[in-house]
């Protein structure tokens, strides 16, 4: 009986085979077999754009800045945005720390592309692209960080390599170079044009679009003219209709220098949808624009209609039930961004095909206009490129006054006005103090703009605290 | 014939076991076992022919009968929990024994990894459970039972929603990491006890210090919980066994939230205050009228009903145990449950003289649905708390009410009854754990023993999430997602065991072996979306209409070790535990995968010493020990860089997906070793009426894994944990027992308490460790610091509000605070204390503001028997502990479109009105209810957690309808909460962030107050 036994162990025993501990990762590659050829690169390339949606990346927070402005009103319940709104907030406000780290690993994908795709054996054109798409998403983090912040750490694929990422934050001047330097490789790596299946990668224009605006920021005139007419005289189109640009039927838009893509059932659900529609619509009614950016609005300005749904408006929002009139109630101020919160043809609810727009030639239009104006040249044939889109009677001799209108009203929403007021500001153009403490009624009450503290947000005192003292507050926060 | 008989006789026919008749002999013994203490029959004692291995067991009414043959001179009585007796037969044919009061707990039996010892030998910290401590009460599963039952064996309950069974500490938290204790069921490394019927429970050892659970090194380090269950005896006659309970519970209490009127009333208050409109629905009549008390309404009576029969028996070569057992539980909130079906094969088998093999089977299907009551965001219990108090649970119409009416006035809220009733989840485990044994006796005293083991596990879960139009968290798209997972553990283990005793004095037992466990897993999940109907039965994927996703993927894990342990006795006087375990984790590089876990100890039995004359001591042993553990409970395969797809895309209509780097790598991570020191006493006084014990232990954790806070630069890799962080727990713990007698009442009094001190000694870089965030303000409650316990709280102070402008001027916490001089800070407003001087109130000024870990925890019971009556009552208590009422911060907070607190009617509304509870605002300029110690409480609680009272029916009646025994109870479950905690439950346990967070107030599901009654039925 016990031999029986004993055969049973022996067997049990020999069953125990040497690599007993040896675990494989299934479903996943290594370094060691991940970096092979045009297919591993294509993979990775794609890996930069998936997050770009994520609910706290565009898909909210990332719009959520331009609630400083004199736009829109934050609505929604988050506590931290009230405070951003008031500019009563503190470092460590959620809103500043929310994609932080996103951003940060958008730029660590792009690092990743930028070291190990020039290694592999592939078809020169198609890693040219690849690499191009790597530089242009980190310098349009690069790009989005120089806007709120200021300065943050710069890591490059130089930092990955010698694995040191916790860094002192770069000057403005570093900063500023880092961008233009990303946005040059990408504007000389992408393609002009993509084909019909790679709609939405960045392209040449999409990169010098955003030189283009660094240089206006810099205030490097001529070379914000320079790149701002690569983009005017190239093949991106203004659409004919502006409210196109906001409908989620329409694919190829050559007017679309980058949007984030969507698309319903494979991609993330639109996020921003959800943010911007009306509560009662099945939306979460954040970010409401207020009566005094309607009233910026010429009469007869079409763009009104598509940028934002106001009292009395008929739009069928579904899912049950035809057209139906919007209300008083369904928002605190009486509008909603239509420009983000699109409803399905079928009538089924929102539109989750929307892609989320970041840039668009029109944009480019004025700032070419703006660079002109402001070194002393005309700019009335840019302005009214996009006036004439809209219908409207040409200016003449524009002024800033015609181009702070025209941006005002063609980019509404579009997370361009507290930026642009900060820019006009410091130019002495504008008083943004004075600006946002006009009483603008119960949704926009008078708020105190600190100059300069509040040109840029704090840096989050999380990120500050994980630094052990690399990273050091911004001025007037600490 | 009786019903039972008939039972019993169709039982016997259907399990078909061996006839187990016992053979008619020349003569027989027959007698009765009786406690001397109380006269009470001894169930279960082995009565053994000295020098054989023939023998029974005695009855259910302490009776044996045993047959003898030629030669057969003492009979041996022994017992766990008795001192074992030896009786000569002398031709009587009648032999009663009682069992003396002088049955300790010396002499029993502790089950110990890869063996058991005489309590009275052991030199390590082994705490016992008995089987019938933990049976029969309302309760889902053991764990529960545990709760307050041994020093140091601190059963934290995680809220009370069914199913959900707690988390077990063992002497402090051992790290940050999971630090639940290995649970082993019969010889089977198992994860949870959960699964195991309480009932099936013979008993549950827990092998504290590192002497005693260094033979499961690997995964020892948290302490190590040995389940046996319930055996057949040799040559017992077959047993029958019915339990049944059925039972109410209903809600221990409601918070007090505001009526219509009271609530409109301070909404319209923050306006005024604030200089703006009132909103007009706060002057809406209708708005006035109060409807519905919605905690009444999610809170209703929940039943518990438990069905376990079992049979057992014993030949003189096998023996078994069969059970099978039903319990169904409904929780007090509607909808809730957990119902588990259970199924036990024992069985022992002896095949000549020196082989035995046995057997263990459990088969369970356990079902639940985890209703949300964790989220600040939509928890069913938050939102009952918070959802308007004029709108009726139901319209006129019928249709559910909601908040649309004004989202932005009445909360984003659903109808929580409507939430609760439009549920359909469940998640459904079925559980397959077996084990074979074999023991061969290969010369006298060396045994080989071999365990094959098997734990298999399926999980499926699904939940569909209904189209909701009409509440304002709206839901456009329905969807099904359904889960399946499937485990399943191979365990091999080979082990020589020798015991010798030479010359008398010296005795010797070892124990070598090795072992080996894998751990395959393999799952997948699949959404769909697009119902076109939504009625129960077409709720299946087939019917969705479009794809969500699906996932997949397989694991694996291994463990192989080789064990070794020794014990010498010298003259029962001095005892030496050497103990010695080699492991190997798959989890680790080959280079640091294996790791060496020695532990030794030794014990003094002073009482044997010639020299030691004190007549009341009984007994007396001191015990040392000393030795490391390990535990390599974290993510696989962190020493690699992982690269994997990362999210979906589309250029166009072209959908495409993204690979990249999930995970930085960390090659050298290996095992967290934990090294413990014990020094134990151990005392039997008053002719061993009082029985004492006392156990100081220091344990520190070394290399515990920490994956250090990710420094934002790095993006969103997943960072490995890294071999960092030190942790140290120590503590004192002491058992009490007692048991006399008192005419015919006889009593027995225990007690138990441990106190624990735990600090973490290092983490990285003198940073700390951040935890879940509370809410929509994502308030930061809960830090892990250097030189301070685990999750302490962290915030700012308070003292109490402003007055008067003049107050708020003159004060120098905020002399160069902007809001001062921005006409920000109002009276009414809280006073934060500015810490570090600076004249502003900024992150700078949090600090340290309570500590959720009890300074004691402790347990007590009394039982008492008078003639058939018996009345036990089991108390537990934590004391020295604080709450962070995160639940009161939101609540008395005026700055949520949310119904509030009652007390929130005693604000600050005029100079000297209140000092504690702000004005009403709907600014948060001050951040009055941010993070403080406003909201800090004494979670102290005693709770007479169990009062049974019983009845047995005498020996006579019961035979008379044909029983051999008959018990009926009833049993209270959380009778008496003695409080100063203003929560539902002071026992909130870990919520949304395992050991980072505990005792945060989330309005977590409470534990109920339940009532059973129940009988015991034996033939």
């Amino acid at each position: 009986m016990y031999r029986g036994l004993m055969i049973v162990m022996t067997i049990t025993m020999m069953g125990c085979k040497k690599d007993l501990l040896d675990s494989t990762p299934y479903a996943q590659a290594t370094s060691a077999n991940f970096w092979r050829n045009a297919e591993d690169a294509v993979s990775a390339a794609n890996a930069l754009y998936p997050l770009l949606g994520d609910e706290m990346f565009f898909g909210h927070p990332e719009q959520a800045w331009d609630i400083c402005s004199d736009d829109q009103w934050r609505s929604g319940d988050w506590g931290n945005e009230q405070a951003i709104e008031d500019f009563t907030f503190d470092a460590s406000n959620d809103q500043l720390n929310w994609n932080w780290s996103l951003k940060y690993e958008e730029i660590s994908r792009a690092n990743a592309i930028i070291i190990n795709v020039p290694k592999i054996e592939m078809d020169a054109n198609l890693r040219n692209r690849i690499l191009g798409e790597a530089y242009f998403i980190r310098g349009l983090m690069y790009w989005h960080f120089y806007k709120i912040y200021g300065q943050v750490p710069i890591i490059t694929e130089e930092n990955v390599i010698s694995n040191t990422y916790n860094v002192p934050k770069a000057t403005i001047e570093q900063m500023e170079a880092r961008i233009e330097t990303d946005f040059k490789e990408a504007a000389q790596l992408l393609y002009l044009q993509n084909d019909g299946t790679n709609t939405g990668r960045p392209t040449k224009g999409a990169a010098w679009g955003y030189l283009s605006k660094l240089y206006l920021y810099k205030k490097d005139f001529p070379n914000a003219i320079l790149y701002g007419n690569n983009v005017i005289n190239g093949s991106y189109k203004l659409l004919n209709k502006f409210s196109d640009n906001f409908n989620a039927d329409i694919i190829e838009n050559s007017e679309m220098l980058f949007s984030i893509q969507r698309h319903r059932g494979w991609t993330e659900e639109n996020m921003a949808t959800w943010y911007y529609a009306p509560r009662p619509w099945d939306g979460w009614g954040f970010q409401e624009p207020t009566d005094d950016l309607a009233s910026e609005f010429e009469a007869g300005d079409p763009r009104l209609k598509a940028t934002m749904a106001s009292i009395g408006d008929v739009i069928t929002p579904g899912p049950t039930g035809g057209p139906v009139v919007y209300t008083a109630g369904l928002n605190n101020t009486g509008h909603y961004f239509r420009k983000h919160a699109a409803f399905r043809v079928e009538g089924d609810g929102l539109d989750h095909d929307l892609d989320i727009p970041l840039l668009r030639t029109a944009d480019i239009y004025l700032v070419v206009a703006e660079a002109k104006i402001r070194s002393g040249q005309n700019g009335d044939g840019e302005i009214n490129a996009v006036r004439k889109r809209a219908g409207l009677p040409n200016v003449t001799n524009a002024k800033m006054s015609n181009l702070i209108h025209e941006r005002r009203v063609e980019l509404a929403g579009e997370n361009e006005r507290h930026i642009d007021l900060i820019r006009w500001d410091k130019a002495n153009i504008v008083n943004i103090v004075a600006h946002y403490a006009i009483n603008r009624g119960q949704w926009k009450p008078g708020r105190q703009f600190q100059r300069p503290k509040h040109y840029y947000f704090a840096l989050p005192q999380r990120q500050i605290d994980l630094s052990n003292g690399v990273l050091i507050q911004n001025p007037n926060y600490k | 014939m009786s019903l039972p008989s008939m039972l019993k006789q169709v039982i016997a026919f259907v399990v078909c076991i061996a006839s187990f008749q016992q053979a008619m002999a020349q003569t027989s013994v027959t007698g009765k076992v009786t406690d001397q203490s109380n006269g009470a029959p001894v169930p279960n004692v082995s009565v053994t022919i000295k020098g054989t291995s023939r023998g029974t067991a005695t009855n259910i009414n302490g009776v044996y009968v045993l047959s003898l043959q030629n030669g057969d001179a003492v009979l041996v009585f022994s017992s766990a929990g008795y001192e074992t007796r030896e009786i000569a037969v002398n031709g009587k044919s009648t032999i009663d024994v009682s069992f003396s009061i002088s049955s300790t707990k010396l002499s029993e039996v502790v089950v110990i990894g890869y063996g058991s010892q005489s309590r009275k030998d052991v030199t390590g910290a082994v705490a016992s459970v008995k089987g019938e401590q933990i049976q029969n009460l309302p309760v889902s599963s053991a764990t529960q039972a545990l709760q307050g039952r041994a020093a140091g064996v601190n059963v934290v309950r995680n809220g009370g929603s069914p199913g959900n069974t707690g988390s077990i500490r063992i002497r402090g938290t051992g790290t940050i990491n999971n630090a639940e204790p290995l649970v082993v069921i019969d010889g089977i490394p198992a994860g949870d006890l959960n699964s195991v019927n309480p009932n099936d429970i013979a008993s549950i050892e827990i092998l504290k210090d590192a002497s005693a659970s260094a033979i499961y090194g690997t995964r020892a380090a948290n302490g190590v919980v040995i389940v046996t269950t319930k055996r057949g005896n040799f040559e017992q006659p077959m047993r029958v066994s019915l339990n049944t309970y059925t039972g109410r519970s209903q809600a221990r209490k409601t918070l007090e939230v505001l009526d219509a009127a009271s609530l409109s009333l301070l909404k319209k208050e923050r306006y005024v205050n604030d200089n703006i409109p009132v909103a007009s629905e706060w002057n809406d009549p209708n708005n006035l009228v109060q409807r519905t008390d919605w905690q009444n309404e999610l809170f209703g009576r929940g039943t518990t009903n438990n069905i376990d029969l079992s049979v057992s028996g014993g030949s003189a070569k096998s023996s078994f145990m069969i059970s099978g057992g039903m319990y169904d539980e409904k929780g007090i909130i509607t909808n809730s449950y957990f119902k588990r079906y259970s199924m036990r094969i024992n069985s022992d088998h002896k095949i000549g003289n020196k082989l035995k093999i046995g057997q263990s089977l459990q088969l369970t299907r356990a079902t639940d649905n985890s209703l949300n009551t964790l989220s600040s965001q939509d928890g069913l219990i938050w939102s009952a708390v918070r959802f308007m108090p004029f709108l009726p649970v139901k319209n006129s119409d019928g249709t559910w009410s909601s908040s649309q009416g004004s989202p932005n006035q009445y909360g984003d809220i659903n109808n929580p009854i409507f939430t609760a009733n439009s549920v359909d989840s469940r998640n459904t485990n079925t559980r397959l754990l077996a084990n074979a044994n074999a023991e061969y006796e290969i010369i006298k005293g060396l045994k080989l023993k071999a365990n094959l083991g098997l734990d298999g596990n399926h999980y499926q879960g699904r939940s569909f999430n209904i189209i909701v139009s009409d509440q304002t968290r709206g839901n456009a798209r329905n969807s099904l997602s359904n889960n399946f997972s499937e485990s399943y553990s191979l365990l091999g283990e080979y082990f020589l065991s020798y015991s010798k005793v030479l010359g008398g004095l010296h005795k010797i037992d070892a124990v070598a072996g090795y072992t080996s466990q894998t751990f395959d897993g393999d799952y997948f999940s699949a959404v769909k979306r697009d119902f076109p109907n939504e009625s129960m039965e077409q709720r299946y994927l087939d019917a969705g209409q479009n794809f969500g996703s699906i996932n997949g993927n397989r694991t694996y894990d291994a463990l192989q070790s080789a064990f070794g342990r020794f014990n010498y006795d010298f003259d029962k006087r001095y005892l030496l535990t050497a103990t010695f375990r080699a492991d190997g984790s798959s989890k680790f590089a080959p280079e640091n995968r294996w790791g060496y876990f020695p532990a030794f100890s030794a014990g003094w039995r002073i009482s044997n010493e010639k020299f030691f004359d004190v007549s009341f001591i009984n007994d007396l042993k001191l015990t040392a020990g000393w030795g490391q553990l390990g535990n390599q409970n974290v993510s696989s395969l962190q020493y690699l860089a992982l690269i994997g797809n990362v999210g979906q895309y589309s250029f166009g209509t072209n959908d495409v997906t993204g690979v990249a780097q999930r995970r930085l790598p960390n090659y050298l991570i290996s095992w967290e070793t934990a090294e413990m020191a014990n020094l134990g006493l151990s005392a039997e006084m008053f002719n061993r009426s009082l029985q004492v014990n006392l156990n100081y232990f220091d344990k520190t954790t070394n290399d515990m894994l920490l994956a250090p806070p990710t420094i934002g630069t790095v993006g969103r890799l997943s960072i490995p944990d890294k071999n960092v962080g030190t942790l140290k727990n120590s503590g004192f713990e002491i058992d009490l027992n007692y048991n006399n007698k008192i005419g015919q009442v006889s009593y027995r009094v225990g007690g138990n308490a441990a106190f624990i001190k735990n600090k973490v000694v290092k983490l990285f870089d003198g940073n700390y460790i951040g935890s879940s965030a509370y809410g929509r303000m994502g308030q930061e409650i809960s830090r892990t610091y250097e030189g301070m316990p685990i999750g302490i709280f962290y915030g700012w102070k308070t003292n109490g509000l402003y007055q008067t402008a003049q107050e708020i001027s003159s004060d120098v916490n905020i002399k160069n605070d902007s809001r001062r001089t921005d006409g920000l800070i109002q009276p009414g407003d809280v006073r934060f204390l500015d810490l570090n001087g600076d004249g502003k109130i900024t992150e700078a000024d949090r600090t340290t503001i309570g500590s959720p870990h009890p300074k004691m925890v402790y347990g007590f019971n009394t039982d008492f028997n008078y003639k058939n009556f018996d009345l036990s009552l089991f108390f537990l208590g934590n004391a020295g502990v604080e709450i962070y009422n995160a639940d009161r911060m939101q609540g008395i907070d005026p700055t949520y479109p949310f119904n509030m607190y009652a007390e929130t009617l005693d604000r600050w509304n005029g100079p000297n009105t209140s000092n504690t509870i702000p004005r009403m605002t709907t600014k948060r300029n001050n951040l009055n209810h941010r993070t403080s110690d406003m909201f800090i409480e004494n979670g102290s609680f005693l709770r007479l957690k169990n009062l049974s009272f019983g009845y047995t029916l005498d020996e006579k009646a019961a035979s008379r309808i044909g029983v051999d025994r008959l018990r009926f109870y009833v049993t209270g479950q959380n009778v008496l909460t003695f409080t100063k905690y203003s929560g539902l439950d002071p026992e909130l346990g870990y919520a949304n962030d395992g050991n980072r967070q505990i005792n945060v107030d989330y309005a977590q599901y409470p534990q109920s107050r339940s009532w059973i009654l129940g009988l015991n039925v034996t033939f």
